[in-house]
């Protein structure tokens, strides 16, 4: 019983964190829309953002007494599994780089690319460096 | 005067909660699939690409797009972890480690998207010349 308790505020969390991820990601994105000639800048925006957001909030973390790694922990489940999991997705990166490659924009599809990566990496590194001082 | 606004806010409505049936899902899939495989959300990424891919090649149809494409893919997949582990990698000294991810997912995943797309496009139905 104490079991699937604990299973049932594991799901709740996950998912009470993935909705508000998932509908701020519908506005910027449909934001994002009609102000550029390129959509897959919005993907980009919010992907940034979330990659700096789950560093800092796994910096913040990382003196917690559960490993934040195991996801055990809830507000981990809540905010980094389910907020910024969700917030931030690697499908439509996926499609509008593919897009890019069937029109072949070779310069769009390398700067959205390396831009994605390059910059996610240094915010998600920037965001952890920030939490974990 | 009232029926306008109150149709643009059911429409609001219905949008964010077509998102919301397909979010929650993916996300308690991604967060299981992390948990039993502990595959840095390769498997979630690429299955998630792959099906976007075959949206992205059958006729566009709104609600579908919401429900499954930006609700279940989109929180399916994730960016932020996956800069997150590649970070995480590099900060240990591993960046082959970190490399591969980012290879494979990168790879994987616009090669899913691709195939699915294709498979979208041969499913798509004919439509008859008028």
């Amino acid at each position: 019983m104490a079991d699937t308790l604990h299973v049932t505020r594991q799901v709740v969390l996950v998912g009470v964190g993935a909705i508000p991820g998932a509908w701020l990601r519908l506005r910027v994105v449909n934001h994002f829309e009609p102000v550029v000639p390129r959509k897959h800048w919005g993907t980009f925006a919010v992907n940034l953002v979330a990659a700096f957001g789950l560093g800092l909030v796994l910096g913040l973390n990382s003196s917690a007494p559960s490993d934040p790694a195991s996801g055990s922990h809830g507000l981990t489940l809540l905010i980094a599994t389910g907020f910024f999991g969700s917030l931030s997705t690697f499908s439509t990166f996926a499609v509008e780089l593919l897009n890019c490659l069937r029109a072949q924009q070779w310069k769009e599809a390398t700067v959205l690319a390396v831009g994605s990566i390059l910059g996610g990496l240094m915010l998600a590194a920037a965001g952890y460096a920030l939490g974990v001082a | 005067m009232l029926s306008t606004p109150s149709r643009a806010l059911r429409h609001e409505l219905q949008e964010l909660l077509l998102v919301a049936v397909g979010a929650v899902p993916g996300a308690l899939c991604r967060w299981q699939l992390g948990v039993h495989l502990a595959d840095k959300d390769l498997i979630a990424n690429v299955v998630g690409a792959l099906v976007l891919g075959l949206l992205a090649g059958l006729p566009a149809r709104p609600r579908r797009q919401l429900l499954v494409g930006i609700g279940f893919c989109g929180s399916l997949t994730t960016f932020s972890s996956w800069m997150v582990n590649c970070v995480a990698m590099i900060a240990m000294g591993q960046w082959l480690s970190a490399f591969g991810l980012l290879g494979l997912t990168l790879g994987f995943g616009v090669g899913g998207a691709a195939l699915g797309f294709g498979v979208g496009r041969a499913l798509r139905p004919h439509t008859p010349p008028i």
